[in-house]
């Protein structure tokens, strides 16, 4: 991702406008979100935190390849590594606190050996190609391995998962097993993750991303030790996908290995390229919207949504680089604006 | 006698996967974009393979008809996305990898995702040195040696050779000096979705054919050319399908399949990040 691409308006005024609005759209959202319940009951409660879950993956992608510019087929990995660790740490210590540290370990792991895999391969330079093709491989392993070691994940029969109770040590502890409450668990901790990654983002951390991204070798003679902060942003990437699998894993009670395969790895790059790789709000709700219209339609017409999906993925390479959220950008755009 | 066997099998499976690896590491190695539609390619192959021994073609002309097909897919391909996009290397990445969606979807939707499979036109063995090979893999192991040992010929002895070597050197001193370059990258281009096919219909009468099948090929194919090094065709797929195949038998024998088959992939990113050129350029 060496050319330049631009969903950004151009001027101050623009650019603050622009924030302001995308920040105005998220309080929005996540008041909807908040709502929902109050709304509607059974199914769509039960299944939206797993759609929130996915939208966390999706904003994991867009922080890599919109804001840094590096493509990864492997987040479905970390995502599954989370699920499964989340299940073996519940079911190795058995108190209510043992959820707690699921999240924590699930969410630690996937921060290491993203950045395990990430710094080995950026301090030597390896070229993005190359990256996606080995975080292809790392879905394909995790995948096998699930299959393989069915004495440890249950292999193609996949795992139980217990449904985690909100513990508060001695004062006892709230049961999860209503569809409403752990929706409310699971909501503030997307808004949460949304928050702190939007406030990173805005800062000098998403400018020196975003810096490597335009133009790589000019940050190296800056002075910026540009691997460290693609390995930085592939751990907190890595981060998210695990915290996100743990919970999901939680929340269905069940895990298996297709979580962690490629046909899930690449719905995850279709639902961001689809919905815009530069905002997080838009991969968010892509992951949101396009897994519900996926559900949905794959009960109606389950071959040609994925075909449709396939052609709506070259669109967007092809004439919206800025998926739906750049055409957005571009129609608020004033004219002779750039 | 066992050492013999395994040393057997992995030279077999070496030159299995590197006919498999070859249409890769053609537009890979020449032109510089990663197929990432090769394992769809194999795949759409080996079923087109299928519907024509299923309908009385004979094995060899089915796999022809096969390896025509998909060339002619791969033109397609080439011409309405591909070839707007050759400097974005990127790009195409990301293209060919919806090209794998929708034809993934496509043989879905018309084969259904059941097992299907090939009748072996040489069920026999052969015995070598006391040790029994399968005919039709032996077969296959020599016409893929053949095969990359032409293309390589024609690549370093023919006139049409050196200017793909040329327009590989220097792009527009090529177009300076009157070739073709569109003409050139097209006929690449094509040539790799040729082997695709031809390698998806070889393997057919070998395993039982799903629409994922292409999916590991494509990740073992990138690796055998990544490792064995880009540009290399002859040598560098070869070195390269010997590690990786060739380790992967090796290892098996000591672990499961699974397990041998993340260690090479593991090996395999080692090797990228020491030699990010592959191991027969020098650093």
């Amino acid at each position: 991702m060496t050319t330049t691409s631009s969903a950004i308006p151009a001027g101050r005024a623009g650019r603050s406008r622009r924030l302001l609005t995308e920040n105005a759209a998220a309080v929005a959202v996540f008041a909807i979100l908040g709502v929902l319940p109050l709304l509607f009951g059974g199914y769509v409660i039960y299944i939206l935190p797993q759609y929130m879950l996915y939208g966390v993956l999706a904003m994991s992608l867009a922080l890599m390849w919109g804001y840094a510019g590096i493509l990864s087929f492997g987040q479905a990995a970390f995502f599954a590594l989370g699920g499964y660790t989340m299940g073996l740490v519940m079911q190795a210590i058995g108190a209510p606190e043992a959820a707690y540290l699921g999240i924590l370990v699930a969410a630690t792991i996937g921060a290491a050996l993203a950045a395990l895999v990430g710094y080995f391969l950026f301090s030597a330079g390896v070229r993005d190609t190359y990256f996606v093709i080995v975080t292809l491989a790392l879905s394909i392993m995790v995948e096998q391995i699930a299959v393989s070691q069915s004495q440890i994940t249950g292999g193609w029969n996949g795992m139980f998962v217990d449904r985690m109770d909100l513990a508060f040590g001695p004062l006892g502890a709230v049961s999860l097993w209503d569809d409403w409450a752990i929706y409310y668990v699971v909501l503030p901790v997307v808004a949460l993750v949304y928050g702190v990654l939007r406030w990173q983002i805005q800062g000098p951390f998403g400018k020196i991303l975003a810096g490597i991204r335009e133009n790589e070798d000019r940050m190296v003679a800056l002075g910026f030790r540009t691997p460290l902060y693609k390995t930085v942003a592939f751990a907190v990437s890595g981060a998210m996908c695990g915290l996100a699998g743990a919970l999901y894993a939680t929340h269905a009670s069940f895990v298996s290995p297709s979580l962690g395969g490629v046909l899930f790895s690449t719905e995850i790059v279709v639902w961001v390229a689809i919905a815009g790789r530069q905002s997080l709000l838009a991969a968010l709700l892509g992951g949101i919207v396009v897994a519900s219209l996926s559900n949905y339609l794959s009960s109606v017409a389950p071959e040609y949504w994925q075909l449709f999906l396939g052609l709506l993925f070259i669109l967007a390479i092809v004439f919206f680089r800025g998926g739906v959220a750049g055409v957005f950008a571009q129609l608020g755009r004033p004219r002779g604006g750039e | 006698m066992y050492a013999l066997g395994v040393a057997i099998d992995a030279t077999l499976i070496t030159l299995v996967l590197a006919l498999a690896a070859f249409g890769l590491a053609i537009i890979f190695g020449l032109i510089g974009v990663i197929n990432m539609g090769h394992g769809a390619m194999l795949t759409a192959g080996a079923y087109i393979t299928w519907v024509c021994q299923t309908n009385g073609v004979p094995f060899l002309l089915a796999v022809l008809v096969a390896a025509v097909a998909v060339a002619v897919i791969g033109l397609v391909l080439e011409h309405v996305l591909i070839r707007h996009f050759y400097d974005r290397p990127f790009e195409t990445l990301l293209l060919t990898w919806a090209f794998f969606l929708i034809t993934t979807e496509v043989i879905k939707i018309i084969f259904g995702p059941e097992f299907r499979s090939v009748t072996n036109p040489l069920p026999d063995a052969i015995t070598i040195g006391g040790i029994h090979v399968p005919a039709y893999r032996a077969a296959v192991a020599l016409f893929a040696l053949a095969l990359i040992v032409t293309s390589a010929v024609v690549l370093y002895r023919t006139s049409l050779g050196i200017k793909i070597r040329g327009l590989i050197q220097n792009r527009q001193m090529a177009a300076l000096l009157g070739l073709n370059i569109g003409l050139t990258y097209k006929l690449v281009f094509m040539a790799g979705c040729f082997m695709a096919g031809l390698a998806g219909g070889l393997i057919t009468p070998m395993l039982s054919i799903d629409p994922y099948i292409g999916n590991v090929y494509l990740v073992r194919s990138f690796f055998v050319v990544a490792v064995g090094g880009v540009g290399q065709l002859l040598g560098g797929t070869m070195i390269g399908s010997f590690l990786i195949g060739g380790s992967e038998t090796i290892f098996a024998v000591v672990s499961e399949q699974a397990v041998a088959q993340t260690i090479v992939f593991a090996l395999a990113i080692l090797v990228l990040r020491l030699r990010p050129r592959g191991v027969l350029t020098p650093r």
